[in-house]
């Protein structure tokens, strides 16, 4: 997006989100590795000019969640607050082998392996506390998993809005069309969050659900 | 699970009625503890939203790192009609619980679901 536009653009969805008294806590939910930590980064990066935390290949690289409090925008004399919520990815497994194949050491395996137990834990206690979840889902995976079922039943239950965010769509086999077969009754929004492609549309699909 | 039998899998199946008096807390500790031991449950019926968080939040409570890798669930739905047959809503028709280590692969399809254990060296397939 040219940068002109991109402003315009931010302004918009920034006045659209202004005069709400509800502090919006946006929580990232996902597989370990599905782009959540990419995706917060494009959003502070977008909003703040700096990024939220460490990006890697290695599954549960985010064990804790991070918090980027207090993102607060001023344009134009308004001002918006508002958290962005990293998880670490819901799994219902963890085996420290599947370390291994990314050069740790047995130690160092079995230590993240340990570590990535309890970032699940935490993940699932901020559940009580989002008032808003981008549900980031890697468009070259099976879309229909049980860790996915499960989040978007706790939100359902709890009544918390949510988007479905396919993400890779920059990959060769990604299909944001089996993501939006499979959930037809949910928001699907195609992105890249890595080349920042389609961030407007996710940006407008958050105004839309979380206001 | 006998111990000494590593090439056996036992499978467990419970009917929908045999928990209807269960509280939540009382199903988890249930299927963690006969997953724990390397059983495969078959459910009839689902767990509700918040017991499957429960259910993971407890497994990741209970991952030993070497002997108990954590849990698979798969679930086959089914459609059931409102009152009067106007509108269609999936419900879970049975549900599918086992070690990790041992539900090697699954196949999931619309209305089917095929599964292959893995056990010990030998391996065994279930469909």
């Amino acid at each position: 997006m040219p940068k002109f536009f991109k402003r315009n653009f931010l302004r918009n969805f920034f006045n659209k989100l202004i005069g709400k008294d509800k502090k919006l806590k946006i929580g990232l939910y996902g597989h370990p590795n599905s782009g959540k930590t990419t995706l917060a980064n494009t959003m502070t990066n977008d909003w703040l000019g700096k990024p939220i935390g460490l990006i890697s290949e290695i599954p549960h690289e985010t064990r804790r969640v991070y918090r980027q409090e207090h993102v607060k925008i001023e344009h134009d004399d308004v001002e918006l607050d508002f958290d962005i919520v990293d998880t670490p990815g819901i799994a219902t497994k963890i085996d420290y082998k599947n370390f291994l194949e990314f050069g740790l050491s047995e130690q160092e395996a079995k230590e993240r392996a340990k570590e990535a137990t309890k970032g699940i834990i935490e993940a699932i206690k901020w559940l009580d506390d989002v008032t808003g979840v981008l549900l980031v889902v890697d468009a070259t995976q099976d879309p229909l998993t049980q860790a996915n079922i499960t989040i978007m039943g706790n939100l359902e239950a709890r009544k918390i809005p949510f988007v479905i965010v396919a993400n890779k769509i920059d990959l060769p086999e990604a299909s944001a069309d089996r993501i939006t077969s499979v959930f037809p009754q949910h928001t699907v929004v195609p992105i890249s969050a890595l080349h920042g492609e389609n961030t407007g549309d996710l940006y407008q699909a958050m105004v839309k659900k979380f206001n | 699970m006998d111990s000494t039998d590593t090439n056996a899998l036992k499978m467990d199946f419970i009917s929908s009625e045999a928990l209807k008096e269960s509280s939540s807390m009382e199903k988890i500790s249930m299927i963690v503890d006969k997953v724990k031991e390397g059983d495969l449950l078959v459910i009839e019926g689902g767990l509700t939203p918040s017991e499957e968080a429960e259910l993971i939040e407890t497994t990741m409570r209970e991952i030993d790192i070497e002997n108990f890798v954590g849990i698979d669930i798969y679930t086959l739905e089914k459609d059931k009609s409102s009152f009067f047959g106007l509108s269609k809503k999936k419900t879970i028709g049975i549900t599918i619980i086992g070690p990790a280590n041992v539900m090697k692969a699954v196949k999931k399809k619309q209305n089917f679901l095929s599964m292959i254990a893995n056990l010990g060296d030998s391996g065994a397939s279930l469909h």
